[in-house]
């Protein structure tokens, strides 16, 4: 099976087997040269493999973009308390669908991700954490762990270096706040996924009271690339921030959606008329979510400059997020996909903090009002009230998601806002 | 109170305004679409209603929750933590599995073989949307209707499921086949719309397919 789409702009480093179920057996995956970047790092020290992920320059690709080199060495340099190292696989944001994809294809680009990474910041034991709902990608990465486990890949003796790390697929039940780190730790101690209050921050208490480092998928899956081939390799691509290549998934009105592996800073117009074909049906642009739908919406015109790097697209005025492209051609009825968005907050607030519970239900049921026709201008104002008393004030960063979307668009689309509360009229039928 | 208390009215509840008279408020105006959130039972996710009347009893609540194999699982799981709260979610999974649903009686068990206290359990168990606290159907059909498939036609997919199954959301159908509910992004945006059925997610559902997808759920279970 052809995966989807492929370009031949793309590059490719960890997206290479997709659509190639070879690489989900051991002997197939080792064809392909996995668990030679782990061979690479247990014959440094750990300092050495975090130095070399830090001069590469990688960053978080889980949303956030923090430098991983520097997240790692923020860990105790000793033995003294267990160290755990979580793998963020509850990809829930909307709009995002590449570690499922990495999961199913290539489980393996993981197991030995997770097993350099636990060895740099001397972590005895990896947590994979995959949202409940990927019952198949699940099945996937277990067998592969089941593999590994009996090549002496993972155990107590890893490939005869003498060190014991040890890996468990774990499986949450539904619930998107658990893909927010702290949140993620309590979940997996058996607990409410409810974000914790940072300080203290994970690398002093993490999961079980110990050292905890959480990486995305895709970030610990770059991270065999770059012991291989060194950091200089990983830095021929994208900016001196942002180097490297990154995953765009694109969603939405586009002629050939999906996964492209991209150098960062790629111009997002090229991505959307080159490699995704074009806006379905030949029709006009009218915005796009460039980070998932926590992040402000850009109109057609802020799109024409945007290079997708984390500075290019804040530079735009929005965020790059976890890459996640939703476009939005001209039938899009914005209001309507707000309000979708804004329920989906009110859905996953955990409730712990006043504005986000409140608020994201006040904004949800203001949205609905308007999009029933039956809103009125003061409407919009409360909204922006509301919102901006959601910025800042809350536990995790949940709450200024709700904000994002709806702030950038009363602000960028409040004709369509005006064109419903005054004369009832739709923009779109999306 | 009042000599002429009436108390064959339908809503008695002194100090309320039901009992002043001036309550007349229809049922459809009660269900109105200023009515923000969803009953149990009347359309909400299965996951929603957790309190005692809206759950049905287990049929054997007696019986072992894991025999055999699940008690192999079991065991398993446990030794792959450093406590046993952090086995908690596992195994509710893993009695969803057996039970079909998490009820107050199979929460309870769980709470024994972990040794949580049940109300901990429930608040759990309330938290995550994957437990199903009231049985469902033979299958489960979540349609993520968030952005991305929204704007590829999610709503006729959604709408496309309650006329077959002839349903509400979060309804079972008479015949026991299908209980239809809209679903947060399940991460196959690239791949609209995307539908989990049970444990398996079909993509690039269009409304169209719905009636012939159902029918061959019907007839071999997948
Ligand atoms: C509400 C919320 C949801 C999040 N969901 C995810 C997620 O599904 N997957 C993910 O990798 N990171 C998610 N994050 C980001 C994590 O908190 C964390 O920054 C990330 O896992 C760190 O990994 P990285 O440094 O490799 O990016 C979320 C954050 C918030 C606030
Ligand atoms: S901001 Fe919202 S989701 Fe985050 S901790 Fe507070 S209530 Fe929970």
């Amino acid at each position: 099976m052809a995966y989807p789409y492929v370009s031949d702009r793309e590059v490719r480093v960890i997206s290479t087997q997709f659509g190639d179920p070879e690489a989900r057996t051991l002997a197939g995956a080792k064809q392909r040269g996995r668990y030679q970047g782990l061979k690479t790092a247990l014959d440094m020290s750990p300092d050495a493999v975090v130095d070399i992920v830090k001069a590469s320059g990688l960053r978080g690709r889980g949303g956030a973009g923090f430098p991983t080199g520097l997240k790692w060495s923020f860990m105790p340099k000793d033995y003294d308390k267990p160290h755990y190292l979580c793998c963020n696989a509850d990809e829930s944001e909307p709009g995002t669908f590449k570690d499922r994809e990495i999961i199913r294809w290539d489980p393996h680009q993981l197991v030995e991700g997770c097993l350099i990474g636990a060895y740099a910041i001397r972590a005895r034991h990896a947590y994979i954490y995959c949202r409940g709902e990927f019952f198949e990608a699940t099945q996937v990465l277990a067998r592969a762990v089941e593999e590994a486990y009996a090549d002496g890949l993972i155990g107590d003796d890893v490939m005869g270096s003498g060190q014991k790390i040890d890996l468990t697929v774990h499986v949450g039940s539904g619930a998107y706040i658990c893909g927010e780190e702290t949140g993620l730790m309590n979940s997996l101690e058996g607990r409410r996924g409810e974000p914790r209050v940072k300080p203290p921050f994970p690398a002093a208490v993490g999961v079980f009271g110990m050292p905890t480092t959480v990486n995305n998928v895709e970030t610990l899956c770059a991270v065999p690339h770059i012991v291989v081939n060194g950091s200089e390799w990983y830095r021929q691509w994208g900016s001196e921030k942002s180097p490297g290549t990154k995953l765009f998934c694109v969603s939405g009105h586009v002629r050939k959606p999906g996964n492209y592996e991209l150098p960062l800073g790629f111009p997002l117009m090229d991505l959307i008329d080159d490699l995704c074909g074009g806006i379905t049906n030949g029709n006009a642009l009218k915005a796009v979510i460039p980070g998932g739908s926590s992040v402000p919406l850009l109109t057609a015109e802020e799109c024409r400059s945007c290079a997708l790097d984390y500075e290019g697209v804040s530079s735009c005025g929005s965020m790059l997020g976890c890459a996640s492209v939703i476009v939005m051609d001209e039938t899009t009825d914005i209001v309507k996909q707000v309000r979708r968005m804004a329920a989906f907050y009110a859905h996953e607030s955990c409730g712990q903090c006043t504005p986000c519970r409140e608020g994201s239900i006040w904004v949800t049921r203001t949205l609905e009002r308007i999009e029933a026709g039956r809103g009125t201008e003061d409407d919009l104002d409360t909204l922006m009230e509301l919102t901006a008393q959601m910025v800042g004030t809350t536990i995790c960063v949940l709450s200024d998601s709700v904000a994002a979307p709806v702030q950038s668009s009363v602000l960028k689309f409040r004709d369509e806002y005006l064109a419903l509360i005054r004369r009832g009229e739709r923009v779109g039928t999306a | 109170m009042s000599p002429k208390e009436p108390m064959d009215t339908p809503f008695h509840n002194p100090g309320w305004a039901g009992n002043t008279g001036e309550f007349d408020l229809t049922e459809d105006q009660v269900r109105g679409d200023d009515f923000v959130g969803s009953r149990p039972l009347a359309g909400a996710h299965p996951s929603s209603s957790a309190s005692y009347p809206y759950v049905l009893v287990d049929k054997h609540p007696e019986s072992p929750l894991f025999e055999g194999p699940y008690r192999e699982r079991f065991d398993k799981i446990l030794t792959r933590y450093p406590d046993t709260r952090a086995a908690l979610l596992p195994v509710l999974n893993l009695a969803q599995e057996v039970r079909g649903h998490v009820s107050p009686e199979t929460m309870d068990r769980v709470g024994e073989l972990l040794d949580l206290e049940p109300a901990y359990v429930r608040g759990v168990v309330t938290f995550y949307t994957m437990y199903n606290k009231r049985p469902v159907g033979r299958f489960l059909i979540q349609v993520c209707t968030n952005i991305s498939c929204n704007l590829c036609g999610a709503d006729e997919v959604m709408d496309a499921f309650l006329r077959y199954s002839n349903t509400e959301p979060g309804e079972t159908s008479e015949d026991g086949d299908f209980t239809v509910i809209e679903a947060e992004c399940l991460a196959g945006c690239g791949f609209p719309t995307c539908v989990q059925i049970n444990s398996r997610y079909y993509e690039n559902v269009k409304a169209g397919d719905i009636p012939s997808l159902c029918e061959r759920l019907r007839a071999d279970g997948k």
